[in-house]
C-alpha cells in the first residue's frame, strides 16, 4: 500500500503510540493527530469502509507517512484507541464523502439518457479511420525498414521509434505506441539485438496485419488484436458480466513505472479451477490507486471475470475478500509441460505475453554464466537476466529443488515465488 | 535454429539487396508455408519476408524446447545446519534493526545470535551477507550466524566470502579471509603471545605486503621484549608499509635496542645541575640511525625550539618508568619534578604520550592524582569508576572529547552520563543529527527509554528537530530492547 520504500520504513516509524498527541476509532473510521514538524499536529483520517485517507500534512504522497503509519499502528494496538464520536474534521471528511457516495448512486440509478446510437457510431467509425490511418503509416515505415536493412539500426538512436510512438499515439493506438517504445528500449550495444528488434517488429506487423484483416479472425481474437492496438474495453461493462469464483492464490506482484504512471502486475492462481489470471492496476505514482488490491502471497477469495480473449489470462476483480491462507502447491511437473501448454496458447493467441506457471522441483543451476532453472526431468531453462531475487532463491534452495511460481514465455523466465517446508513465500 | 538466422541476415541487408527466400527452412508446414508466401504475387518483397519471418516466428514460439542439463554440473548442495533457526520473535527483531540503516542493531542482534549459538533464516541470508559486506564491523558475527548456507552462498557471490565458517582458531588462521585471520592472530595473541608470533612466522614468507601489514598490527597486543628481534629483521623487508608497521611496534617495546638509543639520547640530554635543578640540552653528536627511525629534526611550530622539539618526541617514545631510574625518585614525584622543574614543563605532554604511548595504566592514575590538568588523551587508561567520574567532572570542560571517547566504548553509559550528554547535544541538534545520534543507540541505557522524548533543546528553534531526533532514538532503543528480548538466554 506504500507508494515506496521510504513512505514505508516512515510509516513504519511512526506506527507507536508516542508519535500520536490523539487517536480514535469509530464504526467508519480510523484518526489521529501526529506531531510532525510544524506547529500544529497533522490530522490523519482513514475511511476504514472503502479504505480512503486524508491528512493535512504537505506530503503529495498517497497514502502519506502518516496515514500508513496510523492503520500500521492500529493494527498493531488496537486497544489505544479509544472508540468514540469522530471529531468534526473527521466527521466534516466522511459526511462529505457519503455525500460524493450518494450522487455517484443516484447518478447510477438514474435512468440513462438515451444513447446516440448514431453519434456514437459515427465517433467510433472515426477512431477506426484514424487508427487505420496511423497503422498504414507504421506499415510503411516497417516495410521501409525492412527494405532498407536493419543494420544500420543502432546509429540511428531511438528517435525515430520515440517519433513514430507518439504518431501512435495522435493516431489513438497507443499499444502499437508502447510496442514502438519498447523498441527503442532494447539494448542495441548487445550482441544478439537483432532478434529481439526482429521480435518486436514482428509482433507489431501481425498486430497491424490482423487489425487489416479482422473479418477474418475469430471475436476473441478480434477483442485481442482490438486490446493489442489500445481499444479499451470498459471495467464497467465486464462488471456486469458473471466471473468466476475461487479461492486464488496471489502467487506474486510485479511493479513497472513509466512517465510516473506505475503499472502493478497482479499474478492469481485459481485452486479450484486451477486457472491463472494476470489483474492490472494502474496509477499516478503518489496518487491513490483505484482499487484495494490483495497482498501479494496471500490467499483470496474472488470472483474474477476475464477480459475476453482467444486464451484469457487478464482478469478483473468483481468481488473479494480474505480467506485462510491456502499454500498448496498445484503445477506442471517440468518445463515439457510448460512449453506444451505455451504452444496451445500460442495456436490460439500468436500474439500471447507473458504467463505465470507453477512448477514442480525446479533447482538453480549455474550454466553457460547464468542461473537456470532444471526440473526433475534434467531440462533446463534460463533465469531472465538482472532477476534481483536471484540470491534470495539460492538461499532458499540451498542446491536443493523448490516447487516454483515463474513468469515468462519462450527462452526466459522470472521466479515470483516458491513453496518452502509447505509454505508459500515471495521472492 | 539456422533458418531463424537466415532470416535476421536477409533483413539485416534489406529486401532490396536480398530477397527473402526459403534457405535453410525445415522440410514440412514452415517450408510450405514459405513457399505458398513467394508464390503470391499480390505481395511484394518486404511483405514476403515480413510474413516469411512472422510465421517462422510462430513455429519458432510454438516449438520452444527446454535445454537438456546432461552434462551440466550440478550445484552442490549444502550440508544441513548443525544449529537451530533464530524464533520468529528473533526474526521481527532482525527485520526491525535491518530497517533501521543503522549497523550497530544489526551488529547487536548477530552478536546475541551467535551467543545463542542459533542462525538466521534462509529468506534473511541475502540481507545479512550484503549488510555484512558493506559493515566490515559485522562479517565475523555474521559469518557465525549465516550457517553452512551462508557459507554455501558465499561461494557464488565473492563479496561475501567472509562468510566461510571456521570451527577452530587455527581453522580460521588456515583457511580464513584475512580480515578472519587478523581477528584469529588477535585472540590467540590474547592468551598465547608467544604461539601468535610463531604463527605469523611461519606464514610471514607467504603473505603478500598488504596482509602483512595488517596481521602485524595483531602483535600490538601483549608487546613484549621476545618479539623484538624478529620486529627488528623486518627492517629489512621491501614493503616500505611493512617497516613502518614493524618500527611502530618496536617503538613500543621498552627492551628494543631502539628505546635504548632514545633513552641514550634523554640520559644526556636532561641532568640535574649542582643546584639540584634540572636542565635539558641536546647532545651536539646525536647518532644518525634516531632520525632515520622517525624523529624529526625541525619543529613546525615556531614557539617550539628544534631541541625542544626532538626530546619532546624521544620523551614521548621511552617509557615513563625510565624517569624513576633518571631521578633515582617514586613516579610521583617524577611527575611533580615534570610539573615544578622550568625546564621540564614544555615535556608534560611528551611525558602524558609516553604514558598512553605504553599503556601504562598504574602510571596513568598516579599521574591524573597529581595533575590539576585532565588530559583526555590519559581517560581510556584509567580504571572504569574513575573514567566515568572523571567523565562526568570535565564533561562540561571537554564535552566534544568525551562524546566520542564514551561513544567508543563498548559499555553501558551510566543514566547520569547519558543525561549530560543528550542534553549537551540537543543545544546542537545540527551536529548532533539523527544519524549521529543513532550511533549512540548501543550505550544509551535501555532504561532512558521512557525519558528520550522529555529530554529537550533549550534553544526554541531548535525544539521541533531534537525531538524528533529523540523519537527516532526512542524507536531504535525500542528496536534494541527487542532484540534483547528475542534471546533470553544470551
Amino acid at each position: 500500500m506504500a507508494p515506496d520504500e521510504s513512505s514505508r520504513k516512515s510509516g513504519k516509524d511512526l506506527a507507536r503510540p508516542a508519535k500520536w498527541v490523539t487517536m480514535g476509532v469509530s464504526e467508519t473510521a480510523l484518526w489521529g493527530e501526529c506531531q510532525g514538524s510544524g506547529s500544529k499536529p497533522y490530522q490523519t483520517q482513514v475511511d476504514t469502509g472503502s479504505l480512503a485517507f486524508k491528512c493535512s500534512c504537505p506530503s503529495r504522497k498517497f497514502p502519506c507517512k502518516h496515514g500508513i503509519g496510523l492503520l500500521l499502528l492500529y493494527a498493531r494496538e488496537k486497544a489505544s484507541f479509544p472508540v468514540q464520536e469522530p471529531p468534526a474534521w473527521v466527521s466534516e471528511w466522511l459526511a462529505k464523502r457519503a455525500e460524493k457516495e450518494e450522487k455517484k448512486i443516484q447518478e447510477a440509478a438514474a435512468p440513462a439518457k438515451p444513447a446516440d446510437e448514431a453519434a456514437q457510431a459515427r465517433r467510433q467509425q472515426a477512431r477506426q479511420r484514424k487508427v487505420g490511418d496511423g497503422l498504414e503509416e507504421v506499415l510503411r515505415w516497417t516495410k521501409d525498414l525492412i527494405r532498407g536493412g536493419i543494420l544500420t539500426i543502432p546509429e540511428k538512436g531511438t528517435s525515430p521509434f520515440e517519433h513514430m510512438a507518439k504518431r501512435m499515439i495522435d493516431a489513438q493506438a497507443p499499444g502499437i505506441a508502447a510496442m514502438l517504445r519498447e523498441m527503442a528500449e532494447i539494448n542495441y550495444y548487445r550482441e544478439g539485438w537483432q532478434h529481439a528488434f526482429m521480435d518486436q517488429l514482428l509482433r507489431i506487423y501481425l498486430s497491424i496485419y490482423g487489425f487489416n484483416h479482422m473479418e477474418q479472425l475469430e471475436p476473441a481474437l478480434q477483442q485481442d488484436i482490438r486490446s493489442i492496438i489500445g481499444f479499451t474495453q470498459s471495467q464497467e461493462e465486464l462488471k456486469t458480466q458473471a466471473g468466476i469464483t475461487d479461492t486464488w492464490q496471489v502467487l506474486g506482484k510485479q511493479t513497472t513505472e513509466e512517465d510516473r504512471l506505475v503499472t502493478e502486475r497482479y499474478w492469481l492462481y485459481g485452486l479450484e479451477t486451477r486457472r491463472t489470471a494476470l489483474v492490472l492496476q494502474y496509477f499516478v505514482r503518489n496518487q491513490p490507486a483505484t482499487q484495494v488490491m490483495p497482498a501479494p502471497g496471500s490467499t483470496i477469495r474472488a470472483e474474477l471475470v476475464y477480459y475476453p480473449s482467444a486464451a484469457p489470462l487478464r482478469a478483473l476483480i468483481k468481488e473479494q475478500r480474505p480467506a485462510p491462507p491456502d499454500h498448496s502447491f498445484h503445477g506442471y511437473t517440468g518445463w515439457q509441460e510448460v512449453l506444451t501448454a505455451q504452444t496451445t496458447i500460442s495456436a490460439r493467441l500468436p500474439l500471447y505475453n507473458d504467463h505465470v506457471y507453477t512448477i514442480a522441483s525446479l533447482t538453480p543451476v549455474w550454466h553457460n554464466n547464468q542461473w537456470w532453472l532444471q526440473d526433475a526431468h534434467q531440462q533446463m531453462m534460463p533465469v531472465r537476466k538482472g532477476f534481483r531475487g536471484i540470491w534470495q532463491l539460492l538461499a532458499f534452495s540451498g542446491g536443493e529443488p523448490l516447487h516454483m511460481a515463474v513468469t515468462g514465455k519462450e527462452k526466459e523466465y522470472e521466479p515470483l515465488g516458491i513453496w518452502h517446508h509447505q509454505e508459500y513465500k515471495l521472492l | 535454429m539456422q533458418y531463424w538466422n537466415n532470416i535476421i541476415n536477409t533483413a539485416m541487408l534489406g529486401t532490396a539487396k536480398k530477397p527473402a527466400d526459403t534457405h535453410g527452412l525445415p522440410q514440412g508446414p514452415l517450408l510450405d508455408a514459405a513457399m505458398q508466401i513467394l508464390a503470391t504475387p499480390a505481395l511484394d518483397r518486404e511483405d514476403q519476408l515480413l510474413h516469411i519471418a512472422a510465421v517462422t516466428y510462430n513455429y519458432r514460439q510454438s516449438g520452444v524446447q527446454a535445454l537438456s542439463s546432461t552434462g551440466t554440473a550440478p550445484v552442490p548442495v549444502c550440508d544441513p545446519e548443525d544449529k537451530p533457526y533464530c524464533s520468529s520473535a528473533a526474526i521481527k527483531a532482525l527485520q526491525q534493526a535491518l530497517d533501521t540503516d543503522n549497523h550497530i542493531l544489526p551488529g547487536l542482534w548477530l552478536e546475541y545470535c551467535a551467543a545463542a549459538q542459533q542462525l538466521v533464516p534462509p529468506d534473511y541470508l541475502p540481507l545479512v551477507l550484503e549488510t555484512a559486506y558493506r559493515h566490515k564491523a559485522l562479517r565475523v558475527r555474521a559469518a557465525a550466524c549465516c550457517g553452512k548456507r551462508g557459507e554455501w552462498l558465499a561461494q557464488f557471490n565473492n563479496e561475501w566470502n567472509f562468510s566461510v565458517v571456521t570451527t577452530s582458531l587455527e581453522d580460521q588462521w588456515q583457511n580464513g579471509t584475512t580480515a578472519q585471520r587478523l581477528i584469529a592472530l588477535k585472540t590467540l595473541r590474547d592468551k598465547e603471545p608467544a604461539t601468535a608470533l610463531s604463527w605469523l612466522r611461519q606464514t610471514w614468507t607467504k603473505e603478500n605486503a598488504a596482509a602483512k601489514t595488517e596481521l602485524l598490527g595483531a602483535l600490538q597486543h601483549h608487546i613484549g621484549p621476545d618479539d623484538a628481534p624478529w620486529l627488528e629483521s623486518l627492517m629489512l623487508e621491501k614493503s616500505k608499509q611493512v617497516r613502518e608497521e614493524a618500527l611502530l611496534l618496536l617503538k613500543k617495546i621498552p627492551e628494543a635496542s631502539l628505546h635504548e638509543l632514545y633513552l641514550e639520547v634523554l640520559r644526556d640530554a636532561v641532568q640535574i645541575n649542582d643546584n639540584g635543578d634540572i636542565i635539558c640540552t641536546l647532545p651536539e653528536n646525536i647518532n644518525e640511525q634516531v632520525f632515520r627511525s622517525g624523529i624529526e629534526k625541525l619543529s613546525s611550530n615556531k614557539n617550539v625550539p628544534d631541541t625542544d622539539y626532538i626530546i619532546g618526541q624521544l620523551i614521548g617514545f621511552v617509557h615513563p618508568r625510565v624517569w624513576e631510574k633518571h631521578f633515582n625518585c617514586s613516579f610521583e614525584e617524577v611527575v611533580q619534578r615534570f610539573h615544578q622543574q622550568q625546564a621540564l614543563q614544555p615535556f608534560i605532554v611528551a611525558l602524558v604520550n609516553a604514558i598512553t604511548w605504553f599503556s601504562d595504566h598504574k602510571r596513568a592514575a598516579t599521574f591524573m592524582r597529581y595533575s590539576d590538568t585532565f588530559y583526555m588523551d590519559l581517560l581510556p587508561l584509567l580504571p572504569e569508576e574513575q573514567q566515568e567520574a572523571y567523565s562526568l567532572q570535565y564533561f562540561d570542560k571537554y564535552p566534544t572529547e568525551i562524546l566520542e571517547y564514551a561513544l567508543q566504548q563498548p559499555a553501558t553509559w551510566s543514566p547520569e552520563l547519558a543525561l549530560k550528554i543528550l542534553q549537551y547535544c540537543a543545544g546542537n541538534p545540527y551536529i548532533y543529527n539523527q544519524s549521529y545520534m543513532s550511533n549512540t543507540v548501543g550505550v544509551l541505557p535501555v532504561s532512558m527509554v521512557d525519558q528520550l522524548e522529555g529530554i529537550e533543546s533549550q534553544h526554541e528553534n531548535y525544539k521541533t528537530y531534537w525531538k524528533s531526533i529523540m523519537m527516532h532514538l526512542t524507536g531504535l532503543l525500542q528496536t534494541r530492547i527487542l532484540i534483547t528480548k528475542a534471546f533470553p538466554k544470551s
